[in-house]
């Protein structure tokens, strides 16, 4: 029995030990490399956490950034915390009530921050440094604007144009040219796409494709916003009514199907699940599987990663017959102050760095355009994306345009992919299709295929809209009971 | 007096901190997630009471109708599969052979590998073009065409067309050499006891040869789409049904999380293993002086006396299948068309991704509710159905 007391108390005691005596980490300890450089001045200074979610080369970009920022004073230490899924773990840490002081999230994620209170807002931050007007481009402003105020400032920008490679275009010359289409450009029309795509088309003896001249499953990123290069539009800008059935997305989705149908869904899905990732030298459009391919501004980098000597060549997306171009999905990585930053104005000192000359380094080394109206004299000079101005362009057309900016964003979205996968293997029976070619087969898909098209975004529609009804109705009640806004 | 008190409160003692922690961490969110589940809670809010107005939303609400259809389509495929492979798998280790130890501990490994690193694996091995699956199916499936295209004209049969030929005459043949041999013309033969064994072998071979080739030409001809797809299909990213004429069938994606899974149930055979070698011999003896063969010996003896232990199994298994969230949100994110996205995705995804934590807690409370009111059908289904030795 006694040794039974002192197994007890020998338990408590050390549980209470290391709870008492155990230290708590600072952020002091976190980073001594960079403690050596900073030895003189390290313990004088302010020390804050900036998570962000970049690694690889992109990181190295945010951390000379922020290495710059640390070296032109001597008060305020940043330190660059890299975090996978930082959106889950941000919100989840200004939960728990220890947020990061500065915090990197993507554009979609300010609406359901800052409807949850969990960003600061900076408009009198942007005041105060004269950064409010004409400083941002208008749509890079407005990806962190929330309920007409500013959440989040936007870093790196997102634009994407056709990736076509050059080589495959070469080989095909004359075929191309026998097809009236021209192959020292890319295409201009969603028609003429397609047209292009078909004569870059190879095939094994089997059937099975060996090169695909163009697939609207390649990246897979854009899924939800293919209804717009054909006019289309997923919120009605007059109402906010949901509008993802829209006679324009029912034909973008019409015109993914044909891709599907044209060449086979099984078909296709094995030549896919031999791509490699987004990242390697197997990238379809890398390693020459997929001639023509939607993708960012980025994707120079990672070409000159993978295959450095590959000829490939940039142009704005083609948009569908009648619809003005060029146009864009524009997005961006924003970063922000959380709600409970422990130390607000050593914060607010790094983003005002973050967004003026911190901002040339980080673009510049990522590889990016900026998503300010006049960039630095010096900023295009030796830029490392020769296809900047392609970006650049895009990126000012009036015909740009932002994803829906709201609450159900993300759940939309998903909806949208939900969608684009169930009309991809929406089975359309082969017997029908036999002995079809060309437009009759695309007619005759389109045919079998509307109305489920039409059926499945009309339920994507009401599925979203009564959420939406339902968060209105729900704020109307916080309101009447005057429970925290 | 004094004694027993103390040593109640040493008991305790010792519990205590077991006790403060099942309260913190599971007493207290149990029930402050009952009370969530009525209102609407944003994290950073403050809760709003709001009724049942979660549950009203549960019962229109299209995305939590498909992952409950999926939960419950894994469930219905994934719990009988599991439980049945696994009886298999411990009867098979309970056979007396020599190296009887090495299996046991083979068969038990895949369920103490970190469920993130199978996922990843299985990942290659579901992989369409590279996976070793496919490349023993496209090689077995190829193998079993040429021979069945002995027999049978497969190409016909998958265009439902009449598979028949010449070489199907081997049909009738092996069909009346196994009447023969099986039927009442071997004893009117009168054939002797080793002539007639040789009799039965050579016809049982012979339907073999002509079965297998028949079962293979009327799938081809009953599921044909199905046939050509399974010489290399998707898997993970075929959000199709598995068979393709029935809507609700499981996808191919969904089955080969369900392959999957029966790598895993070594656990669930350990535990059979254990009951197994519970069974009292003499009723084998018993059984074996009646005459009764493998078969009865299995169904009247066998399980009856480890009844209460599949029943556990079926518990345990029902309660594991509704939770299941690492390997489909590793492997597949929940896709194809959310043909893997189980409940518990869909609770994270509400609590997590969505912050919506009060609608989370009325979908993690209903699925807390199917939970009980499956097992609680267990066990009343097994009523008259499970021995327990003791009573």
């Amino acid at each position: 029995m006694r040794l039974a007391h002192l197994g007890l108390g020998g338990l408590i005691a050390i549980v209470v030990l290391v709870a008492v005596l155990e230290p708590r980490p600072s952020l002091e300890e976190f980073d001594p490399a960079r403690h050596a450089e900073f030895a003189s001045s390290w313990d004088g200074r302010v020390h804050i956490a900036y998570w962000e979610k970049w690694g690889s080369f992109e990181r190295d970009a945010c951390q000379a950034m922020v290495d710059d920022f640390n070296r032109s004073q001597r008060e305020i230490f940043v330190h660059y915390i890299n975090a996978s899924q930082v959106n889950r773990k941000a919100m989840l840490a200004i939960i728990g009530g220890d947020p990061p002081d500065v915090v990197g999230l993507w554009a979609n994620d300010v609406a359901p921050f800052a409807e949850a209170g969990a960003l600061e807002p900076l408009d009198t931050f942007l005041e105060e440094h004269g950064l409010a007007r004409g400083y941002y481009t208008e749509n890079y402003l407005k990806l962190g604007m929330y309920n007409g105020k500013v959440y989040a400032l936007p870093t790196t920008p997102m634009s994407v144009a056709l990736f076509y490679n050059k080589e495959h275009f070469r080989a095909k010359a004359a075929e191309l040219r026998a097809a009236g289409l021209d192959p020292d450009r890319a295409p201009r029309t969603i028609e003429e796409l397609d047209r292009y795509a078909r004569v870059l088309d190879e095939f094994e003896p089997d059937g099975s494709p060996r090169i695909m001249g163009f697939l609207p499953t390649e990246p897979g990123w854009f899924n939800a916003s293919w209804g717009y290069y054909f006019g289309g539009e997923l919120v009605d800008p007059a109402t906010g009514a949901i509008t993802a059935d829209h006679p324009a997305n029912v034909r973008a989705l019409l015109w993914v199907k044909r891709y599907a149908e044209t060449y086979g869904r099984e078909k296709l899905l094995r030549f896919r699940s031999g791509f490699g990732n987004f990242d390697s030298p197997q990238n379809a459009f890398i390693e020459g599987k997929v001639s023509m391919e939607m993708q960012g501004v980025w994707f120079p980098n990672f070409i000159r990663r993978h295959r450095p000597h590959m000829d490939f060549g940039v142009a704005p997306f083609p948009t569908a017959e009648g619809v003005p171009g060029p146009r864009s999905v524009l997005d961006a990585d924003v970063i922000a102050i959380p709600r409970g930053s422990p130390r607000p104005e050593a914060a607010k000192k790094f983003l005002l760095h973050a967004q003026t000359r911190g901002l040339a380094i980080l673009c510049r080394m990522q590889g990016k355009h900026m998503p300010v109206l006049r960039p630095p004299d010096l900023f295009r000079e030796g830029h490392p994306n020769l296809e900047l101005p392609v970006f650049e362009a895009v990126a000012a057309s009036p015909h740009s345009f932002l994803l829906p900016r709201m609450i159900a964003w993300q759940e939309y979205e998903h909806e949208l992919s939900r969608a684009f996968e169930h009309i991809w293997n929406w089975p359309v029976p082969e017997s029908e299709l036999a002995g079809l070619d060309g437009d009759s087969r695309a007619r005759k898909v389109e045919e079998l295929c509307r109305a489920e098209i039409e059926r499945t975004l009309a339920e994507v529609r009401e599925t979203i809209q009564r959420k939406l009804d339902r968060k209105r109705e729900l704020d109307r009640l916080r309101a009447l009971r005057g429970a925290s806004p | 007096m004094r004694a027993e008190l103390r040593r109640t409160l040493v008991g305790y003692g010792f519990v205590l901190p077991w006790l403060v922690a099942l309260g913190l961490f599971i007493g207290y969110p149990f029930i402050a997630g009952f009370y969530f589940s009525f209102c609407d809670y944003p994290p950073l809010r403050d809760p709003l009471f709001t009724g049942l107005d979660n549950y009203a939303e549960l019962l229109g609400d299209r995305s939590f109708h498909r992952a409950m259809g999926v939960t419950l389509i894994y469930a219905a495929v994934a719990i009988p599969l599991g439980m049945v492979f696994a009886l298999t798998l411990a009867m098979l280790l309970n056979a007396r052979i020599r190296g009887q130890s090495i299996y046991r501990v083979i068969f038990y490994l895949p369920h103490l590998v970190p469920t993130v690193a199978v996922a990843i694996l299985w990942l290659w091995i579901f992989n369409p073009k590279f996976g070793l699956l496919n490349l023993v199916l496209s090689g077995l499936l190829g193998a079993m065409d040429a021979w069945a295209g002995l027999f049978f004209d497969v190409r016909a049969a998958l265009e439902r067309g009449n598979p028949f030929h010449l070489g199907s005459l081997a049909l009738p043949c092996a069909a009346a050499l196994a009447f023969v041999a099986f039927g009442p013309p071997a004893r009117r033969l009168g054939l002797g006891r080793r002539a007639e064994t040789r009799l039965r072998l050579g016809a049982g071979a012979c339907l073999a040869i002509a079965g297998v080739p028949f079962l293979h030409t009327a799938a081809c001809w009953l599921f044909p789409a199905d046939m050509v797809k399974l010489h290399s299909p998707g898997w993970l990213s075929d959000g199709t049904p598995l068979p393709a004429c029935v809507s609700f069938a499981p996808s191919w994606a969904l089955w080969a999380l369900i392959v999957m899974s029966m790598w895993g149930v070594g656990q669930m055979a350990v535990i059979y293993l254990a009951k197994l070698q519970d069974v009292p011999v003499e009723l084998y003896e018993a059984a074996e002086i009646d005459g009764a063969n493998w078969w009865q010996k299995t169904w009247h003896v066998t399980l009856p006396m480890i009844s209460p232990v599949i029943l556990f199994n079926a518990v345990m298994a029902i309660i594991g299948t509704f939770q299941v969230f690492t390997e489909p949100y590793i492997m597949t994110g929940g896709g194809p068309e959310d043909k893997t996205r189980f409940v518990a995705m869909f609770v994270y995804d509400q609590a997590f991704q969505y912050q919506r934590v009060g609608y989370a807690s009325a979908v993690a409370w209903v699925l807390f509710l199917v939970i009980v009111a499956l097992t609680l059908g267990a066990l009343r289904i097994s009523r008259g159905h499970v021995y327990y030795e003791g009573k």
